[in-house]
């Protein structure tokens, strides 16, 4: 309980910070490339491309707006996969920072997700426009949207917490968390739909085992095929959630003075 | 009521009783280096017994407390513990034992620089830095000038900072730990950043805020006729432990014998 209070005393006294070193770090991000923001819209676009080609043309994939259906389902999964993948390193990439000066880490990570949100926002705005050019019917269960979102990052950022924690001590947490990452890839239905393709035990496991194969089909369900989410599942995923940022914390605030000691 | 009353002009009796304000308390301070080596998942599981733990000990049972605006020296050998101690009391590392009260005033740790962000401009670092040292937006915007004057490496401000010079990079850290005063400041070994002209500079800035009587400052240092001329009192550590303490004269007449004894 002390942990929560203080955790939230931190962030009012560093969301400032957050905000502002996401922000410069996305400038940065652009400031050195030809077509600087454009890559934000160009990248998810061209991989909603690969993937409809590949799909539709080489695997005759038949779902309903195909496009948009990878479209939403490569949009949760990468910020998921961003949120793993930077925060396994995360403190070690801050070394800088984190041998001089005193941060909670937490406010690294929330920094990160904070550019990482941003790059979907982006990718979901292109989302809407793809569903205006295929003339998706507007239906009042797309509202649900922000209903989704809070348990994808939940989710995403008490997976997070725990990885940049492990990460610190062990070297070869990356591999894992690479080879980890790319099998919840495929089992997640970025391009096909478990509910359909998968009978049984498996898609009962996958669907509701998987956090992301849960939140991208909810997702798809409410923006695409007008039907409302499943309740019972999102608020199961979001207590997780909760309480893997618990722990994350928790472990945080015990540790965190040492991990410049490692590094 | 009356209880009350009592106690709010009991409280200002001792207010004026103990005109002397601590700054920092240090309490059986114990720092360790143990057992927290990197692992790997191969070496984990090809070994079954644990692997042992190299426990290093750098600082042992250390006590002091500073009165505000006081300066303290801090002298030893290396390996004796005083930068460890000094990163202890920035916050940066963890006390295994004993304990550290700043009496909620702020640190920063001036020398080794704040953190930077390579990737980002020197100009975004100063708002970052500052913030991480417990500034507002609205502070930091006010002394922006004189840091960027104070810093003096031109238009490289606005460039990555993962682009300047090993000078640069110190001028840089300098400035926005100098000009952003905290009420603690820590110094580890007396500046030689840049080139002579900014020697001088800073060593003068130096002189100025060390000079500030709310200020409390610790040095680590190996010359003793620097902190012979700075300090109000010098710590002697050896091993992790404090050997003496006391007036710098003293403490470092006893220094100077021993290692040239």
């Amino acid at each position: 309980m002390l942990s929560m209070k203080l955790f939230f005393s931190n962030i009012k006294k560093y969301y400032r910070y957050a905000i502002r070193s996401a922000k410069a770090e996305l400038k940065s991000e652009i400031s050195e490339s030809y077509l600087n923001w454009l890559w934000w819209i160009i990248e998810p676009l061209s991989f909603m491309l690969i993937y409809t080609f590949v799909f539709t043309v080489v695997f005759h994939s038949s779902e309903t707006y195909f496009s948009i259906f990878v479209f939403i389902g490569l949009t949760c999964w990468e910020f998921f996969n961003r949120m793993i993948t930077g925060s396994v390193r995360l403190i070690a990439n801050n070394r800088d920072l984190v041998t001089k000066v005193y941060i909670p880490k937490y406010i690294l990570l929330l920094s990160k997700s904070f550019t990482y949100l941003f790059k979907m926002f982006i990718s979901f705005a292109l989302a809407i426009l793809l569903m205006v050019f295929y003339q998706v019917p507007f239906s009042p269960t797309m509202f649900y949207f922000f209903l989704i979102l809070p348990v994808l990052y939940v989710v995403s950022f008490g997976f997070g917490l725990l990885l940049m924690h492990f990460g610190v001590f062990i070297d070869d947490l990356k591999n894992l968390t690479n080879i980890g990452l790319r099998l919840v890839f495929y089992l997640s239905g970025v391009f096909y739909n478990i509910g359909d393709r998968l009978k049984g035990t498996l898609k009962y496991v996958l669907l509701r085992g998987n956090p992301i194969a849960f939140v991208m089909s909810e997702m798809r369900k409410v923006m695409l095929y007008a039907t409302g989410p499943s309740f019972e599942g999102l608020i199961i995923w979001f207590v997780i959630g909760i309480i893997l940022c618990v722990i994350g914390i928790h472990i945080i605030h015990k540790n965190e003075n040492s991990y410049a000691k490692v590094i | 009521m009356l209880k009350k009353r009592k106690e709010a002009k009991k409280n200002i009796e001792n207010g004026n009783e103990q005109e002397k304000k601590i700054a920092v308390t240090v309490k059986d301070l114990h720092i360790a280096y143990k057992g927290l080596q990197k692992i790997s998942i191969r070496s984990h599981l090809l070994k079954l017994k644990p692997i042992k733990k190299d426990v290093f000990e750098a600082v042992r049972g250390v006590s002091f407390e500073i009165e505000e605006g006081k300066i303290l020296g801090v002298i030893g050998r290396n390996g004796s513990g005083k930068s460890t101690m000094l990163r202890a009391i920035a916050g940066i590392f963890s006390a295994d034992k004993g304990r550290i009260d700043l009496h909620h005033n702020t640190v920063s740790l001036l020398s080794i620089g704040v953190g930077f962000n390579k990737k980002l401009t020197g100009y975004e670092n100063i708002y970052l830095s500052g913030m991480l040292l417990g500034f507002s937006e609205e502070e930091i915007k006010k002394k922006e000038k004189e840091i960027i004057e104070f810093a003096d490496i031109g238009d490289f401000i606005y460039k990555p900072v993962k682009m300047y010079s090993s000078g640069m990079y110190s001028k840089l850290a300098f400035a926005i730990t100098a000009i952003l005063e905290t009420d603690i400041m820590l110094i580890d070994e007396v500046l030689s950043v840049g080139d002579t002209q900014f020697k001088k500079k800073s060593y003068d800035k130096m002189r100025e805020l060390i000079s500030d009587d709310k200020r409390t400052v610790i040095i680590v240092s190996h010359s003793t006729p620097t902190l012979l001329e700075l300090c109000d009192e010098v710590l002697w550590l050896d091993s992790g432990k404090v050997k003496m303490q006391g007036d710098p004269k003293t403490v470092l007449d006893a220094y100077e014998k021993e290692m040239n004894g």
